[in-house]
């Protein structure tokens, strides 16, 4: 492509014949020097990322241990985190509602019957010292390894009973193993019954969890109706629910009821759920409220949002004063195991539900409750700050507690 | 126009490029021989329901890849974890898809376990969500006056219910089912699974 090739012309008529072509010219040199300069970014970009990518799988790495449990301290660290919840920092209890360990006899009895109490969970009215408690203490079984069972009992008994014995892992496996069929202990009789410790006077256990439920409304449960699919179909055999659909098992009979009127009457909207309540009478409705809030399942819930646990886990305890957000356990009760029948039980609860709750009140979608109390708490909290808390909550153990082969028979053993 | 050489050269080189950059080197990176514990290979019945899926572009408006939290709420919704290439070990070909028009799918047999609710929803959408865009797959099934020894009924709201008779699953709508039911990748991620990291390089302060 050189100038003599250009073809002769006429410069009176326009050609007819002209051919477009091009000179020499070289790329100017702006240009040249903005592509080398974006190719050097994209190179240092793609090195830069690189290191990210690096540092991202060591810390989910990090994170998983931590989740799991792996690099926890011992004793002090773990009570703080998963019983202080509920029995307080100094071991004594809140009145009414969960027992002191601190002069209570069963933690006298040493470090052995506590381990079996922290594995087993107790269901069922308990007498410690003078007072009567009837609410339910959950399983740690899947929650902590033997070493961690064992360091906690012995730093339980050791700073609120008489005995200076360390447990040991050993002991805690052996222990696993003899009681990982037994299910909750049956009250403070249960407890006394199985293990033959000596222990004060305990009061009877009466059996108020399986109610025996009617044959239509087993039917409802699991073979549906009519145009209804069946609650088990979505919500599991166990009530035990998955991802973004709940855990049934344990929440209150009227809280049910009142979601089920909800869902009725649109008031609380998924699609969904409309269609299975459509055709249910009020009776059915508290049959079924009756048979789930009945129910005790292990948890099968896993933080698996990639919430940072800790920051849910202030949220949970201490909320966050900088946002006006209160913290979720002083309505939703000690560890989140429910407050009356207006607060219900978020421990074990899946944290994609969790979230999807939180979210629908921030966003307007879920305004069913006379209290409004959940839509200003949603609202403040970041997204992150959900996904948090709500991983944080999956990771507590449930209350009540279910027996361990459960789940297992369900193909969802962990 | 006549140095067809170094054009063709160049063109080449820079395909080859490409390829290498974009098919090659993410092919070596992500080829895996393990499949990761908590995944089962297709049944029968599943690898039949998958063929339905693939043959009648559940693609175009359905993704099969959930994304990490930094991009895309999916977690929240009830999706699933991000997904790594070994989640897609059996799948072939993959249906990763790109459009949303309607959710992912790649947990939807966690998220929605129940095979009747899925046999409603592929009979007809909007007997469940009155707003749904997703065709009805009536030829899926069949309307019989009377269901007889081990057929499947569906549950049908009576606006949606045909006036006489009942509506039974055919084989084909069972097998598509079975494979919606199977997707559940919800056990944890393997540790070294490569998965999409978002923008927002972790480790940074929020
Ligand atoms: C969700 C709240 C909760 C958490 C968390 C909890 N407990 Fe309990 N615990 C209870 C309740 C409630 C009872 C009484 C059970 C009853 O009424 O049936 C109890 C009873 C006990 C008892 C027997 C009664 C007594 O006071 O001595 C021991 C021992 C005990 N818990 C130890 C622990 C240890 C150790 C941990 C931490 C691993 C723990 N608990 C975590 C609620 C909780
Ligand atoms: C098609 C699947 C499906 C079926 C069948 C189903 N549910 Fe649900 N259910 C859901 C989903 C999903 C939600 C969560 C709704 C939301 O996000 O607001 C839910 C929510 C609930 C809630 C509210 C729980 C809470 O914590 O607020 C109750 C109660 C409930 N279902 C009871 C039942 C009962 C009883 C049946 C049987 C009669 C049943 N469900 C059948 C999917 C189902
Ligand atoms: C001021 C009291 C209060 C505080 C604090 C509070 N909640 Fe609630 N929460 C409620 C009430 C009341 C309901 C029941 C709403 C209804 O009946 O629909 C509820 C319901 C919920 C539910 C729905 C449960 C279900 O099964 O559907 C979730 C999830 C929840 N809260 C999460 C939280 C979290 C997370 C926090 C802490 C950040 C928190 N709450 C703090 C009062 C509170
Ligand atoms: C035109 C786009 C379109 C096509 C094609 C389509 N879908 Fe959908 N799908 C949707 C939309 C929109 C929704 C949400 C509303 C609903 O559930 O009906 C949906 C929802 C679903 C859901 C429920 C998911 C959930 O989490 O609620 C399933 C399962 C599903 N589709 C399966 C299929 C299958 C299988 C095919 C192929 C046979 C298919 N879809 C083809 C648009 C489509």
């Amino acid at each position: 492509m050189t100038a003599d090739r250009r073809p002769e012309q006429d410069p009176r008529h326009p050609d007819e014949h002209f051919e477009p072509y091009e000179l020499d010219a070289s790329i100017p040199w702006p240009l040249l020097g903005i592509s080398i300069a974006l190719g050097v970014w994209g190179a240092a970009t793609l090195f830069d990322t690189r290191r990210h990518e690096e540092r991202a799988q060591v810390e989910r790495v990090e994170d998983t241990q931590l989740a799991t449990g792996q690099a926890v301290e011992p004793g002090h660290a773990l009570f703080e985190a998963s019983c202080a919840t509920c029995h307080q920092p100094d071991g004594l209890g809140i009145r009414g509602a969960v027992p002191p360990l601190a002069g209570s006899p069963f933690v006298r009895n040493g470090p052995e019957l506590v381990a079996n109490i922290m594995l087993r969970g107790i269901d069922g009215p308990i007498r410690v010292n003078d007072s009567l408690y009837d609410g339910h203490m959950p399983s740690f079984a899947s929650v902590f390894t033997d070493v961690e069972v064992a360091e906690l009992a012995s730093y339980v008994t050791s700073r609120w009973g008489e005995s200076n014995r360390a447990l040991e892992a050993a002991e805690v496996a052996e222990l696993r193993g003899r009681v990982a069929d037994l299910g909750s202990f049956r009250g403070g009789a249960g407890v006394a019954e199985d293990t033959g410790f000596a222990l004060d006077e305990q009061p009877t256990f009466a059996s108020g969890t399986s109610q025996p439920v009617s044959p239509e409304i087993s039917a409802l449960i699991f073979e549906g109706r009519g145009g209804q699919w069946s609650c088990a179909s979505c919500h599991g055999d166990l009530g035990q629910g998955r991802e973004n659909t709940p855990r049934l098992a344990g929440l209150p009979t009227d809280y049910i009821v009142k979601q089920l009127g909800d869902f009725a009457a649109g008031r609380r909207i998924n699609e969904s759920m409309a269609v299975v309540v459509a055709e249910l009478s009020n009776e059915e409705k508290r049959a079924l409220g009756v048979y789930y809030a009945g129910l005790r399942v292990p948890s099968n819930a896993r933080p698996d949002l990639g919430g940072d646990l800790e920051r849910g886990e202030q949220l949970a305890r201490e909320g966050d004063w900088s946002l006006t957000v209160p913290s979720c356990f002083s309505c939703h009760g000690p560890s989140g195991f429910g407050v009356a029948t207006e607060f219900p039980p978020l421990a074990a609860q899946h944290a994609p539900y969790t979230a999807s709750q939180l979210a629908a009140w921030a966003g307007g979608q879920r305004t069913n409750s006379s209290l409004d109390l959940m839509e200003h708490i949603s609202s403040a909290l970041s997204a992150a700050d959900r996904r948090a808390v709500a991983d944080y909550l999956a990771s507590l153990p449930p209350v009540p507690a279910g027996s361990g082969d459960m789940l297992a028979e369900q193909g969802e053993g962990q | 126009m006549n140095n067809y050489l170094p054009l063709s050269i160049i063109s080449l080189g820079i395909l080859a490029f490409a390829t290498l950059m974009l098919v090659i080197a993410p092919g070596i990176e992500m080829a895996r021989p393990e499949p990761p514990a908590g995944l089962q290979p297709y049944t029968v019945e599943e690898q039949r329901g998958r063929d339905a899926y693939v043959s009648m572009g559940c693609l175009y408006c359905h993704s099969q890849q959930p994304r990490a939290p930094e991009q895309a709420p999916d977690g929240e919704r009830g999706w699933g974890r991000p997904s790594v290439s070994a989640d897609y070990f059996y799948d072939s070909p993959h249906q990763l898809g790109t459009m949303r028009t309607g959710p992912d799918l790649l947990n939807v047999g966690a998220r929605l376990p129940s095979e009747s609710w899925h046999l409603t929803h592929l009979y007809q959408p909007r007997a469940i969500f009155e707003w749904s865009i997703m065709p009805a797959y009536p030829f899926l099934f069949e309307v019989k006056a009377e269901a007889e020894e081990g057929d499947v009924v569906v549950a049908l709201p009576p606006e949606f219910a045909p006036a006489e008779g009942v509506v039974v699953a055919s084989q084909e709508a069972l097998d598509l089912t079975a494979y919606l039911l199977s997707l559940d990748r919800t056990y944890p991620a393997p540790q070294d699974g490569i998965r999409d990291d978002g923008y927002r390089p972790r480790g940074d302060a929020e």
